[in-house]
């Protein structure tokens, strides 16, 4: 059968099931309960830190000041040898790629592909959306970030800024529906496969570091 | 393991049970309801969230023409290439096609449901690819060539020594009985594999009709492994997995980690809407969907059987069964066990290969009562038995001719007065003398099978006799075997 054949085989199957004809009308959605609302911006992010420590993530607020210092730390602690950098607007004016640099870390350009990246320590980005509730990130992926920069290196950053804060899912669906790729990241990769014993990094980060700034 | 079996015994199986089994996956489905019995006590909207996701799943299915229209309009808009498949055969064949036509050497795979119903993996590797399952539980059960024991945790039937065996003999390396080092065992193999693999494939949680966009969940990140590094991305995907829109997709992510693992979402969603868009991004160069039927729209003309389809796979029902806690995945004979695969496979299948699956339950409804989707599971459950007798569209009757003739006597008889009358008389004359105080401790076959298990009461009162009687009994009525302690009382 050619492929339309095949299509309209399927579809004619399900229509005859269903008693519809092509065209017929598609009655309203049954509707969705309401969705959360926003808590007040500061307990929107102690309730967004709070999940992602629930999650094995380690979570902090970070500011002007202390943002060196708390890199140097995560360099060290992590063994951070070499790192790639988002180019997101979020991102920018943190100068993070000259601490790093200063830091001894070497970095890999954010387009220089697969096989670059995954040997990298730590990746960075922004998030475009941080969802209180559940502590989680949601990261677009663009040529300024690839997909890859919060998968492949063993330790992922992730800097959040407070607009970046949304109550529920359906604010950031609005928002993110005709993009063409977003990721939710709810802590660090984890499995309880071999005799339920929780293991992070099976594939993806080992450890997920989030600061709000 | 994945290929359709020709009958499913589940009665032999369930004789045999490997040692471990029933203790191992209790520990499992007891951790995920503990955790899921705390995620829904946070959520005071809880059953406001399952009735609305029961209403938009069911209205889905009635609809399903149109959503899958503009699915695969939108899916195709936004650069994805569309295969649709009648049955398994022609789904193997849109991927072994795909293989052929770009070479491909190495596949890398996300643990997915549709591709063990359609047993890709045997398939691929027929034809030389080679395969890897990427899910660590997946991973180990290919390993050991068995398919999944649980929905969610393929290989909870394995100890960690085990395992760790099983890594020595078939990987070659030295494995020591610890799950973090096993993990990384693995994480180190698979990653080379990610990164080499010239085929992805997949299959997903969702397909969200209003822009044509893929969602997968995992917790380990292989998911985003497999749809983000190999050029080619290959989504193997069954027709009932469509929502209608992105607030939909919000409702139904609600539910199903908490009810899956008792977390409020699983550690990667991704929300994939055709290839990549440029090499500077990433993401494979090439989509390709598979939507597969395999006799999901027979299922929809069916009122007593569409809601099967709600199903979203989260895997609670098994994890509140008193049957599969006690049994396990294997024995339900095919890729998907518990409450849901007893209703799900025979439909499939056919009423005569999986006959013995919707008796697999005691109807005792805690899959009813758990179920985010609201699926009334039981009620299916005894339709299909219903079918296994009467037969269906796929197999016809599946209860030998035997009895079948003994259902229609039984009906006869029950339905003609004077043969009832007169045979129950005579039971009653033919069983008294065997009785002791009332009770009856071996029957001849075939009804010993009652007696091999309890004793059989003998009859006290006959019941004609007794309902004549009741109105002089009193306004209620009394049961028969209260009569004479009540005649005695009465005044």
């Amino acid at each position: 059968m050619k492929p339309d054949q095949v299509k309209n085989s399927v579809l004619n199957s399900v229509r005859l099931s269903l008693g519809r004809r092509p065209g017929d009308p598609v009655a309203e959605r049954p509707p969705a309960p309401p969705f959360r609302k926003a808590g007040n911006p500061e307990s929107e992010i102690a309730l967004f830190l709070k999940e992602v420590a629930a999650l094995s993530g380690s979570a902090k607020r970070v500011n002007e000041e202390t943002l060196e210092s708390s890199l140097e730390d995560l360099v060290q602690s992590e063994g951070v040898k070499k790192a790639v950098l988002g180019r997101t607007d979020d991102l920018a004016g943190l100068n993070l790629e000259e601490k790093l640099k200063a830091l001894g870390v070497e970095i890999t350009p954010q387009g220089a592909g697969k096989h670059a990246l995954a040997r990298c320590d730590l990746g960075i980005t922004g998030a475009d959306f941080a969802l209180p509730e559940t502590g989680t990130l949601g990261l677009l992926a663009s040529p300024d970030c690839p997909r890859a920069v919060s998968l492949l290196p063993r330790v992922h950053l992730a800097v959040v800024r407070p607009s970046s804060f949304r109550p529920d899912l359906d604010r950031v669906f609005l928002e993110a529906m005709d993009r063409r790729y977003l990721v939710f990241i709810t802590g660090p990769s984890r499995t309880a496969d071999i005799e339920l014993t929780v293991t992070l990094g099976v594939h993806g980060p080992k450890s997920l570091h989030v600061w709000v700034v | 393991m994945s290929v359709p079996p020709k009958t499913i015994s589940f009665g032999k199986y369930t004789k045999h049970i490997p040692p471990g089994i029933p203790s191992a996956v209790q520990k499992a489905t007891a951790k995920f309801w503990t955790s899921r019995e705390a995620r829904v006590a946070e959520l005071p909207q809880w059953e406001d969230l399952r009735r609305a996701a029961s209403d938009i799943r069911l209205h889905t299915l009635r609809h399903l023409d149109a959503y899958l229209e503009r699915f695969t309009d939108r899916f195709a808009g936004a650069g994805g290439r569309i295969h649709w498949a009648g049955d398994a055969e022609a789904a193997r064949a849109a991927v072994l096609g795909l293989a052929a036509e770009k070479n491909v050497k190495t596949a890398v795979k996300v643990k997915s449901m549709a591709t063990e119903e359609i047993g890709l993996n045997r398939a691929l590797q027929s034809a030389g690819v080679e395969v890897w399952e990427t899910d660590l539980g997946e991973f180990i059960a290919q390993l050991a060539g068995v398919g999944p024991s649980h929905i969610i945790v393929p290989a909870v039937h394995m100890t960690k020594e085990e395992i760790a065996g099983l890594f020595r003999e078939k990987l070659g390396v030295d494995a020591p009985a610890d799950p973090t080092e096993l993990a990384a065992i693995a994480r180190k193999i698979l990653r080379e594999k990610f990164l080499a693999a010239d085929m992805g494939i997949s299959g997903a949680n969702f397909l969200v009709a209003e822009t044509g966009a893929l969602v997968t969940v995992t917790n380990e990140g292989n998911g985003r492994m497999c749809t983000t590094l190999p050029n080619l991305h290959v989504a193997v995907v069954a027709i009932d997995k469509i929502v209608p829109d992105w607030e939909s997709l919000a409702v139904l992510l609600k539910l199903l980690a908490r009810s899956a693992t008792g977390q409020k979402l699983s550690a990667y969603t991704s929300f994939i809407t055709g290839p990549g868009r440029s090499p500077d991004e990433g993401g494979p160069g090439e989509m390709h969907l598979v939507l597969l039927d395999d006799g999901r729209s027979r299922i929809l003309a069916d009122p007593g059987a569409i809601e099967t389809l709600k199903c979203i796979r989260c895997g609670c029902c098994l994890n509140v069964c008193p049957v599969y806690k006690n049994v396990g995945g294997f024995a339900y004979g095919w890729f998907i066990s518990g409450p849901t695969g007893a209703m799900f496979t025979p439909q499939i299948l056919g009423a005569k290969t999986g006959r013995e699956l919707p008796f697999a339950s005691t109807l005792c409804g805690a899959c009813n009562d758990v179920c985010p989707v609201k699926i009334p599971v039981s009620d299916i459950l005894l339709y299909l038995r219903g079918r296994v007798v009467e037969g269906d569209a796929v197999e016809g009757p599946a209860a030998p001719p035997l009895i079948r003739a003994g259902a229609r006597i039984g009906a006869l008889a029950l339905g003609t007065s004077w043969i009832y009358r007169s045979g129950a008389a005579l039971m009653r004359s033919l069983l008294s003398p065997f009785g002791r105080d009332g009770w009856l401790n071996t029957l001849p076959p075939p009804v010993d099978r009652w007696t091999r298990v309890r004793p059989f009461p003998l009859f006290k009162s006959r019941f004609r006799k007794w309902w004549a009687g009741r109105d002089a009994a009193g306004p209620a009525g009394h049961a028969p075997f209260e009569n004479k302690t009540r005649d005695g009382g009465k005044s």
